[in-house]
């Protein structure tokens, strides 16, 4: 079997994201030329995105090109879940507590060596509490307040 | 035209001490984003766009310009003692900086780039305030065909200079288009691709799309490469070029800063571009031409101000057209739009204290940059010494803050963390997030002027090339085009021996 190369996964995206742009501008309603509506324009930049992503795909099956290795998935997964739990916390815990836990887990993320989970600990305290002072203290930006801080109160 | 009265008015806008405060903080945070590698200038102006909600739109814009022109400074430093480019623009820069710095130069290297950089940030402050008043004045001629034909000529020459491959760059700003359409209809009411979802309704924001693409997948990359960084350790002496030294660089500051200041006209002619075109110029021009990549000094002269030249070139057609030509301009242009101020020829005329306060914090700030970069160089070499594991978590801190505070909702954090993800992915799949920011940027206008030219003509596209300037426009991009394909050989080995310099 031959491998399938970079070139061709990524225009089978885009080639998806393209056909899911089409078939919606041409629910909504495409008007006339005279007076084209609000599916004139997305259909045409969706088709666009159409044909060149099936030229790409087309060559990229043809010589695969070369194929992604050596990427670390875990890591960035790890981040990225993180960050989606983080806006879940927000809510329950407020911005001090949950932004401690948020940058504990980053910071043991990047972090190596013998004294990592206490460096990693000191850091997200640092971070949270300074960050707090600016941010909710001092700019004032509206953080949820959250339900458990509500209930000690 | 009454040049002078309007650039007094541009120094009192700007000596006022608000936006004096505005100006250098700017500077300051664009070099301190100009000397750590791993977040760019664009990211770090959309974490700070919200925070300038409350200000005016002059201090906002001085303060945003800052950070720009300011990166481009202290983009340099790095480069030159570490042999890792700060910022994008700086890549050129470490094959002669670090060259210089290994032999002791590190001084005259950082000196000749600050100089060369004030010099060509003051001239094409001077080219900027000639230029665009004139541009803006013929553009206020323009229809929605003219119009309409501008953004395809733009799109077209931004696709043909993309780095990777055309089709990939002709597709991402197809996406960028899309993007635009989500949320309410402007002409008709509907609404688009929302799916019930309400954080779409009024559209995706320009914020959690450019943090995304610029700050969260910037963070994503690094957790590939967890390399070092090793500063070269050396006696900075003193940073006066010599004689020599003068003598070697004029000429490259000159042609970089002249160089810089058009291709920044250009659509995707970024500051990147600038001084890749420069470094090679230099290299042709030089008599010593071997001398290159063994620290020369014309090698970082000529990058150093044809990137900084380059800023002030994007704003010509950003405060003459409203058209932004790259994605620091399409980040202005945003902020023009979020203080209500619509960018276009009727800008100037219309809030003349904004593009000549501009203008004038912009000389002001090329100054301050001076006084920021060279004697406080010690402090910037502690600030590299920042472990990258303890800068990207921050960096992502900022990330989510500043997109939580953009609209005080999770929503927009968790579009930033989608956009992170894809530009992430776009970067391992050699897709450029240039155009696509861009046509975003662009999306509406390019919407409204279409479908108010088809409305015009009664559904006749023939409106598009009977009327001079739209004709002359769009055959430009056709030519473009067609060079696309007819030189696609050369170009190609062309990009072998740039990746060889």
């Amino acid at each position: 079997m031959k491998r399938v190369g970079t070139e061709a996964i990524g225009s089978l995206f885009w080639l998806a994201v393209g056909l899911f742009f089409a078939v919606g501008g041409f629910l909504l309603k495409l008007g006339t030329l005279r007076n084209p509506g609000p599916g004139f324009l997305p259909l045409m930049m969706a088709s666009l995105l159409i044909a060149f992503s099936l030229f790409l795909l087309v060559r990229g099956l043809v010589e695969p090109g070369k194929v992604l290795k050596g990427v670390q998935w875990k890591p960035q997964s790890v981040l990225v879940v993180s960050v989606l739990i983080y806006g879940v916390l927000l809510g329950f815990m407020g911005f001090l507590l949950s932004t401690f836990v948020l940058m504990f887990v980053l910071f043991a993320l990047f972090f190596e060596g013998k004294r990592r989970m206490p460096r990693a600990l000191f850091y997200a305290a640092t971070t949270a509490v300074i960050g707090w002072l600016v941010f909710s203290v001092a700019l004032k930006v509206p953080f949820p307040r959250g339900a458990l801080m509500s209930m000690l109160r | 035209m009454d040049f002078f009265g309007n650039i007094l008015t541009g120094f009192q806008i700007t000596f006022q001490p608000v936006n004096l405060l505005y100006c250098f903080i700017g500077c300051f945070i664009g070099t301190l984003i100009g000397v750590l590698p791993g977040i760019g200038p664009t990211g770090a102006v959309s974490i700070l766009l919200p925070v300038t909600f409350k200000i005016s739109p002059v201090a906002s814009i001085i303060l945003l310009a800052g950070i720009y022109y300011g990166a481009m400074y202290g983009g340099s430093t790095t480069s030159i003692l570490v042999n890792v480019p700060g910022e994008a623009a700086s890549v050129v820069t470490c094959l002669d900086g670090y060259q210089m710095a290994r032999q002791g130069r590190a001084g005259p290297a950082l000196g000749i780039a600050a100089f060369g950089s004030f010099l060509a940030g003051t001239f094409s402050v001077i080219a900027l305030m000639f230029l665009s008043y004139p541009l803006s004045r013929f553009a206020l001629a323009f229809g929605p065909p003219e119009y309409t034909a501008l953004i395809i000529l733009g799109m077209t020459i931004l696709t043909y200079l993309a780095q990777k491959s055309m089709i990939k760059a002709l597709m991402m700003a197809a996406f960028g288009f899309l993007l635009a359409y989500v949320g309410i209809d402007m002409l008709t009411g509907r609404t688009r691709f929302t799916y019930g979802l309400s954080g779409l309704v009024d559209g995706i924001g320009i914020l959690p799309i450019a943090m995304g693409l610029f700050g969260v997948a910037e963070v994503l990359e690094n957790m590939d490469a967890s390399g070092q960084i090793s500063i070269f350790k050396t006696k900075l002496g003193n940073f006066y070029p010599t004689r020599q030294d003068w003598k070697d660089s004029w000429k490259p500051i000159t042609r970089g800063s002249i160089i810089g200041f058009f291709i920044g006209i250009i659509p995707g002619g970024n500051a990147t571009l600038a001084s890749f075109v420069s470094y090679a110029t230099e290299k042709r021009c030089s008599r010593h031409p071997e001398r290159f990549g063994h620290g020369a000094i014309e090698g970082v002269a000529g990058p150093e101000s044809s990137n900084n030249a380059a800023f002030a070139g994007g704003m010509v057609p950003l405060f003459a057209l409203g058209i932004p030509t790259s994605v620091a301009c399409a980040l202005l242009f945003a902020a023009l739009l979020i203080h209500g101020v619509q960018p276009g020829p009727f800008l100037i005329p219309e809030h003349p204290e904004i593009f000549w306060g501009l203008v004038a914090s912009m000389y002001l700030g090329n100054v301050m940059l001076l006084v920021i970069n060279l004697p406080l160089i010690g402090m910037w070499v502690q600030v590299l010494r920042v472990p990258q594991r303890i800068l990207l978590p921050l960096i992502l801190f900022f990330c989510i803050v500043g997109a939580y505070a953009a609209n005080n909702s999770f929503f927009d954090v968790v579009v930033m963390m989608f956009f992170g993800v894809l530009g992430y992915l776009m970067r391992r799949f050699d897709y450029e997030p240039a155009p696509m920011v861009l046509a975003f940027v662009l999306g509406p206008m390019f919407e409204n002027s279409m479908r108010q030219s088809l409305k015009l003509s009664g559904g006749n596209f023939v409106i598009f090339v009977s009327r001079p300037v739209s004709l002359t426009l769009l055959v430009l991009a056709a030519l473009v085009l067609v060079s696309y394909f007819v030189f696609k050989k050369q170009r190609e080995v062309l990009d072998e021996k740039e990746t060889k310099i």
